[in-house]
């Protein structure tokens, strides 16, 4: 199996569209969280994206394509761009997975709201593999065009299944990536009768989201989109690219126990896989970025299974969820916390575990505190991404 | 009178293309209203002429074939309103 090199960088995030612009703002622990639809009967937090999809599209271009796909575009254009010249492959052997839990939510919202007058390319605009095509037309791409749908950890099983195909040869280039934009009146309406939002009052909105804190209460919606550029190490060193980190492991299980309730086994177990397949123990790995959606329930059960699998190694184990600063980006969330990952890895800096002032007794981990921290000796990080419907991901970033 | 300029005007309000820019005689697939764009450009038509559009001929690819369906589907309008008024 090749090694696997993270080779370019793109996203198009509540905090911007530049890479290193977006990391420093994490690092100073400025949160993108706002009110939303101040006519709700329930305040509304989220994170949203000031996006001018101008930049991309033509008003003609964009008869049809949902705010998803056009986040996506943008997205896998940027990580394209930043992988820089000497990417001439042979169309057929690259490939795009992408992850996306909802698909067009505003197409459908529109359709709903329309009176029955329903704009004709609805279907085509919500559909949630419309992303992986539009990024497939816009680079001329003629392999697999691939669209995982595993909500929380759509973008993360992604991310891997494309490090697997270019680890075996399958494909010599892949982006990867997600994208989710559902930041709409009746997708926030269904997500705060599930109970899972974090619930404060609107001037308390930047700091709603407080992962593994006492005090926690639920996470907030985000919108965005983040892809990588996967190659073999071999053909990145060859074509003298730049490489961020290299894809070492990667381990995906499902919990087979509950639709919406983690579980620690199940979660333990994709860690395993993940450090198994990179051939690490525990205690090389320096950081994690964290699941941490800051739900009562979630954050415990993340933190029993990292201390499961960690043991004795535990204290050592660095720990933040970004959340709390670009929100729940739901199915873009794996790939933007892996993102952040391969950056925190890359400059050997650790974002902070924002809004947490006292630490819930049942989470106690070695988290990041504000405003992160640097990390020299650091060689490996981990993205947890565990999904609504028991499917746990986990992505294991080492240095190049 | 036809529905030539208000199409034109149209097409620019909702994709920035300058009459100039969009021969009457050329083909629009050419320019980039591919058969999605048309879709969905006879749902805008429909709401500015309060008028329903048949469905597209699949060789209609000029913006005067197009015109001229708008034409024969305002006539049609026209003389079904005109019979109405003097049945009442």
């Amino acid at each position: 199996m090749n090694p696997v090199a993270i080779t370019g960088l793109g996203l198009v995030a509540p905090h911007g569209d530049a890479p290193e612009a977006v990391f420093a703002a994490l690092m100073q622990g400025v949160s993108a969280l706002r009110p939303v639809f101040v006519d709700l009967p329930k305040p509304a937090v989220a994170a949203t994206v000031a996006f001018d999809e101008t930049r991309w599209f033509s008003k003609l271009q964009l008869a049809g394509v949902d705010r998803v796909s056009q986040l996506a575009v943008a997205a896998a254009d940027l990580a394209w761009r930043d992988a820089g010249a000497g990417l001439e492959a042979d169309p057929e052997r690259v490939a795009v997975y992408a992850g996306c839990g909802m698909g067009g939510a505003a197409a459908l919202e529109t359709a709903y709201r329309s009176g029955g007058r329903v704009p004709p390319l609805t279907i085509p605009a919500f559909m949630p593999n419309a992303p992986a095509a539009h990024v497939a037309m816009r680079q001329g791409v003629k392999g697999p065009v691939l669209t995982y749908s595993v909500a929380c950890a759509s973008s993360a099983v992604a991310i891997a299944e494309a490090a697997r195909a270019v680890a075996a040869g399958e494909v010599d280039l892949a982006i990867a990536g997600g994208s989710e934009a559902l930041i709409v009146p009746g997708v926030v309406l269904a997500w705060q009768a599930m109970q899972t939002l974090a619930s404060v009052p609107p001037e308390q909105a930047a700091s709603a989201v407080r992962p593994f804190a006492s005090d926690r209460s639920g996470f907030a919606l985000g919108e965005g989109a983040a892809f990588l550029v996967l190659e073999s190490a071999e053909r990145a060193r060859r074509r003298g690219a730049r490489r961020y980190a290299t894809l070492a492991g990667w381990g995906c299980s499902s919990d087979a126990t509950h639709l919406t309730k983690p579980d620690a086994p199940g979660q333990a177990r994709a860690l395993r896989q993940a450090l198994q397949r990179a051939g690490l123990q525990p205690r090389d790995v320096g950081y994690c970025n964290a699941h941490g959606t800051a739900t009562r329930i979630g954050d415990v059960v993340e933190r029993n299974a990292l201390a499961e699998v960690w043991g004795d190694a535990l204290g050592d184990l660095r720990v933040s969820s970004t959340k709390a600063l670009h929100g729940h980006l739901l199915g873009a969330g794996g790939a933007l916390e892996a993102l952040i990952t391969v950056l925190a890895l890359h400059h050997r800096q650790l974002p902070p575990n924002a809004f947490c002032a006292e630490i819930d007794p049942a989470c106690q981990l070695n988290l990041v505190r504000e405003t992160g921290c640097a990390a020299p000796a650091l060689q490996a990080a981990i993205s947890n991404s565990f999904a609504f419907g028991g499917t746990n991901s986990v992505l294991l970033f080492t240095q190049p | 009178m036809s529905s030539l300029p208000a199409l034109q005007a149209l097409i620019h309000e909702k994709y920035g293309i300058e009459p100039s820019a969009l021969d009457p005689q050329a083909s629009m697939r050419d320019k980039g209203l591919d058969s999605l764009a048309l879709v969905e450009f006879l749902f805008a038509i429909e709401d500015r002429f309060g008028i329903t559009m048949p469905d597209p001929d699949p060789g209609l690819d000029t913006l005067a074939q197009l015109a001229a369906v708008v034409d024969q589907v305002l006539a049609e309008k026209a003389a079904t309103t005109g019979q109405a008024e003097k049945a009442a």
